[in-house]
Order: C-alpha cells, then structure tokens, then sequence
C-alpha cells in the first residue's frame, strides 16, 4: 500500500480500473494539492501582500477624491471601497485563473496536468479555492483601511443575506475565470493583451466605481453576462440599505441570476475543458511553448 | 592599458542609433505583429476608453451633467496619463521580458552598443500606442462628450515633450530599479504610477489631498506637466474646490512652465545618475540574467 492509499496492481488492466472512492480520493487531493501553493503563499511571499492590498487601494483613493471633488454623498464613498475590494476578486480570476493555464503551458506545467490521472476541472477548482483564500485577505484588508481612513459607515440589515450573495457572487465569478482558463489558452499568446482588456472595460460595465444603474440601457447586458456586476448591485444594496440609490434589480431576483449564472459558467468550463483535452491529446499544439 | 585596448573605438552616435532604431522594430513586433490585429486595435481603444467612461458616468451620477469645466479636466487627465502608464510599464517591462521571459538581457549588455537606447527603442511601441490612447480619448470627448478644445500650441508643444521627457526619465529610473528586485518587480511600475496618479491631480484636483501631500505633488514634474497640459488643451487648470480657487490659479502659464522645466531639470539627471548606478550593481550582482520566476 502506498502513502496514497494505492496498492500494487498484478497487471495494466487491474492498475486502469480505479473504483469511485479512488477517483474522487485523488481529485480531492488534486483540487488541495493545486490550492496549497496559492494558500501557504500568504506567508511566504509578504511582498504579494503589499502590492495586492495597496494597488486596489490606491485606485480605490483616486476614486473617493474624486466623489469628494464632486461633493458626492458619502455613500458613494462606500460604493467604491466595496467596488474596491471586489475589484481585488476580478483580478485574481482574470490573472491567476483566465491566464495561468497559459503561465503553466509556458513553465511547462500544462502538459504535467494533461498526463497526471485527474480531471482538470479539480486543478481549476484548486486554483479558485486557494484563489478565493487569498483574495479574501486581501479584499478585507481594502474594505478595513478603506473604511476607516475614509470614514464609510455601512447600514446592514441582512447580514446572511449578504454573506449569501458575496458567496453566491464568488461560485460564477470563478466559473467565468474556468471558462476563461481554457479559451485564453486556445487563443494563445495573446492572453497578456485578453487579460488587460478584461480590467477596465470591465469596470465600467460592472459599475464597480458607480451604482450600476447609471450604465442606462447597457445594464441589461451586464445583468445577462458579469456576475461582478450583478453581485456587486445585491451586495450594495445590502451593505447600504438606507442609501438613496436604488439598485437595478430587488436583491431576490439578482441571487436568482447569479445561481443561474453559475451552473451556466460552471457546465460551459466544463465543455471547454474537454475540448481543451482533446485538442491536447490529438494534436499536441496546447503544450507548445510560446504560442 | 594595452595598445590594442586603446584602439578599440567608443560607440558613436550612430551605434546609438542603430540600437534604438532596432530596438523600436523588435518591440513593436512583440507588441502588435505578433498579436492578432483586431484584438490588439480592440484592447488599445477599448482600455483607455473604460478608464475615461468610468470617470464620466461617475461626473454624470453626480452632477447630473453640469459643470463641463470638472468634466474636461477628468477627460484630459484620464487621456494624458495613458503615456505615464505607456512609458513607466513599457520600460520596466521591455527590461523585464528581455531577462526573464526571453532571456535576451544579457546578450544586449555584451553586445558593443550600450543597453540605454536600446531600452529606449524597445519601449517606442508601447509609447506610441499610449499615444494613440491619449488621441482616442480626447477626441472623443470633443466628439461625444462636449470637451471644448482650446488649443495653445505654443504652451502645449514645449509642455508635451518637457513632460514626456520628465516621464521617460521616471520610467528610465524605474527601469534600473525592477532589475534589482527578486520578486513582484512587474508590479512595481503600476504601484509607483498608481501613487504618482494619486498625487499629481490626475483625475482630481490636488487641493482635496491632505495637506502633508501637497509638497509631494508639487515636487513631481508630472502635476505640472498635467497643469500645463490642461491649460494648453482645453484652456483652464484644475477647478478650484467648493467654490475656493484652485492650487494652481495663482500661477501663471509661464510660471506653470517654469516649474515643470525646473522639475524635470532635477528629475532627469537625477535618472540617469541612478539607471548608471542600478546597472553597475547589476553587473557586480550577477543580475543581468537573473530569473526570478515571478
């Protein structure tokens, strides 16, 4: 019996034919073993730290000094510091999901992935899980320093609700950065340029900076389409219940297109990655490096 | 010294040249020819325009569209500082792909040419397409969103390449910088541009920072070269606040000039000085062809 729970087989065939238990024994250990480095590296990398909390900071005080030159009410102030830390969500589903099969493909990783005996969704989900760890670190240090050094009182009358909706948020927006994994790595080298476009462009519609109903009639596109925006409409409305700002939709109905956007997100990464495969194994090309 | 080491000429201005000239075509062809086309125009139009729409539907929100002096200032400061971004993150990168990702830095270095134009053409394409942000942008504001243009070609020309020097010198220092750094060194340019847009009233005016940051904004050649910039464009400075004169309203276009040649006549030196000194401790470090794996 090995350290993996495995013994010897007599042949090829006894030693293919794994029983449910293994399958899923190996898979979970698939999804920790993929989550373990991007969780142990809150304390090995004390730098990362730095430049994900005061990045998202920053822009998030170029923000505020704007609604104070405006003389918006304080409000808004707490729209950006919440649009803030989930700005720090976005980006680690854009860069260190949508683009790290094609870090792996160029480290050399990828083809490692392809061969081991596990399914590349428990990778994917390892890389959201340690993902979502990290980020959370970072989001609420956003949310702590922004609110203190910008004085943001938040009205919360539902707190389950909200601890809901943020969680409800989370499950599409790492199904979309899945979804992602496998198509920036058919469109090749070009994931530097892809990830870039995905950051403000996507700002803008997500109405991470603004209530998302200023947007007009392109709100409808972004309540079908960006989990960011939609979670992050509910999540306002919650945290800032005796604002003045209403959002686009009662929050109700916004959990309902959330749920419904991840299993659409989840199936749709699931279908991208199986052509992934089979493109990997028939035509070798998504372990060339450089492309 | 030995004879033969004495006869071993220097690198000329055309030595230079050659290498710049290089250089632009090299990263022009990582930066566009070897992206698909049409996803390249979309990602230099549709970035810079986000950036500046946010700033506009936040105005809107806000004001309800009154007051189309904030608005220029927003659409002018939003525009311009694509090429602080353009020039610090093209630098630092170029610098940074040549050692870690193709492994080319320390080829350069040995080479007879030096690795400052080098560096320098090997920005150029990031720079032109910060360019072509800062146009886009502009444009359409006068087109869609009502900027009126006021043109002052004789303060906009002299503050456009002062300034642009000023950034590039700033870039150049942080490019020297990012090859001493063992990890997170691709983040370094978007921190130090994120903190300079914080303080040089990019999008805001400097007078609504604390006051213990005014004298770090007014040393940056970046807040008058904005100032000037805006002044040239559209034909004011940053709006004063709640109803108070602005920072700035008591200097005049000259003075304004004079701050941003006196700025920068700091700055430059003061890059160069430290790129020499970054590449030496390099050299002496074995970190030309260091790879961090970051």
């Amino acid at each position: 019996m090995s350290a993996y729970g495995s013994a010897p087989a007599s042949g090829p065939r006894e030693a293919a034919e794994w029983s449910n238990r293994r399958i899923v024994a190996v898979n979970l250990r698939a999804i920790v073993g993929r989550a373990y480095p991007r969780v142990i590296g809150l304390t090995r990398e004390p730098s990362w730290l730095f430049f994900e909390i005061f990045l998202p900071f920053l822009a998030v005080s170029a923000f505020v000094f704007v609604y104070r030159a405006l003389g918006a009410p304080e409000a808004f102030v707490g729209f950006v510091v919440l649009g803030g830390a989930m700005t720090a969500f976005w980006l680690n589903v854009v860069w260190m999901m949508a683009a790290q099969f094609y870090w792996e493909k160029d480290q050399g990783n990828l083809e490692l992935y392809f061969t081991a005996p596990m399914h590349l969704m428990s990778v994917l989900a390892g890389m959201a899980i340690g993902g979502l760890v990290m980020t959370s670190s970072r989001a609420l240090a956003v949310i702590g320093i922004g609110s203190l050094l910008y004085g943001v009182s938040y009205d919360v009358h539902e707190p389950l609700a909200l601890a809901a909706v943020f969680l409800l948020t989370m499950i599409p927006l790492y199904g979309m950065g899945m979804l992602f994994a496998s198509l920036f790595l058919l469109w090749g080298r070009e994931a530097f340029h892809l990830a870039q476009l995905l950051q403000e462009p996507i700002y803008f519609l997500g109405g991470v900076n603004f209530p998302l109903r200023a947007l007009g009639p392109a709100v409808g596109l972004v309540m079908a389409t960006l989990p960011l925006g939609v979670g992050l409409d509910a999540m306002r409305q919650l945290a800032f219940a005796s604002s003045d700002t209403n959002g686009v939709l009662p929050v109700g109905t916004e959990i309902v297109i959330l749920v419904a956007m991840g299993i659409v997100f989840l199936v749709a990464a699931r279908l991208a990655l199986g052509y992934l495969e089979t493109l990997a194994r028939r035509e070798g090309r998504l372990t060339l490096r450089w492309q | 010294m030995t004879e033969g080491a004495a006869q071993v000429p220097g690198i000329t201005l055309a030595d230079s040249w050659r290498s710049f000239r290089t250089a632009i075509g090299l990263g022009w062809a990582i930066e566009a020819n070897w992206s698909d086309p049409f996803l390249f125009a979309i990602y230099t139009m549709a970035k810079p325009l986000a950036a500046a729409m946010i700033l506009v539907v936040m105005f809107q929100v806000i004001t309800g569209g009154q007051g189309t002096e904030f608005l220029q200032f927003l659409i002018v400061g939003s525009a311009l500082w694509n090429v602080v971004f353009g020039v610090m993150g093209g630098l630092v990168q170029s610098i940074l792909e040549d050692r870690e990702r193709y492994k080319m830095m320390k080829y350069v270095v040995v080479t007879p040419s030096s690795l400052f134009p080098f560096l320098l053409g090997r920005s150029v394409a990031r720079v032109l397409t910060s360019l072509v942000a800062v146009v886009l942008t502009l444009a359409v504001g006068v087109v869609f969103l009502g900027v009126d243009l006021q043109l002052n070609l004789l303060l906009l020309v002299p503050a456009t390449l002062i300034g642009v020097t000023a950034v590039v010198a700033l870039g150049v220092f942080m490019a020297g910088w990012c090859l001493q750094l063992r990890q997170e060194a691709w983040s370094y340019p978007e921190a130090i541009a994120g903190a300079l847009y914080l303080i040089s009233g990019a999008i805001f005016p400097v007078d609504i920072l604390p006051a213990f940051l005014h004298p770090v904004a007014l040393a940056s050649p970046t807040t008058w070269w904005l100032e000037a910039s805006r002044r040239a464009l559209v034909g004011h400075g940053a709006p004063g606040i709640d109803g108070q004169p602005g920072l700035f309203e008591v200097f005049s276009d000259g003075q304004i000039m004079l701050f941003l040649v006196i700025s920068t006549a700091i700055a430059i030196p003061l890059a160069l000085a430290a790129f020499r000194w970054f590449m030496r401790r390099a050299r002496e470090a074995g970190l030309l062809d260091m790879t961090t794996g970051s």
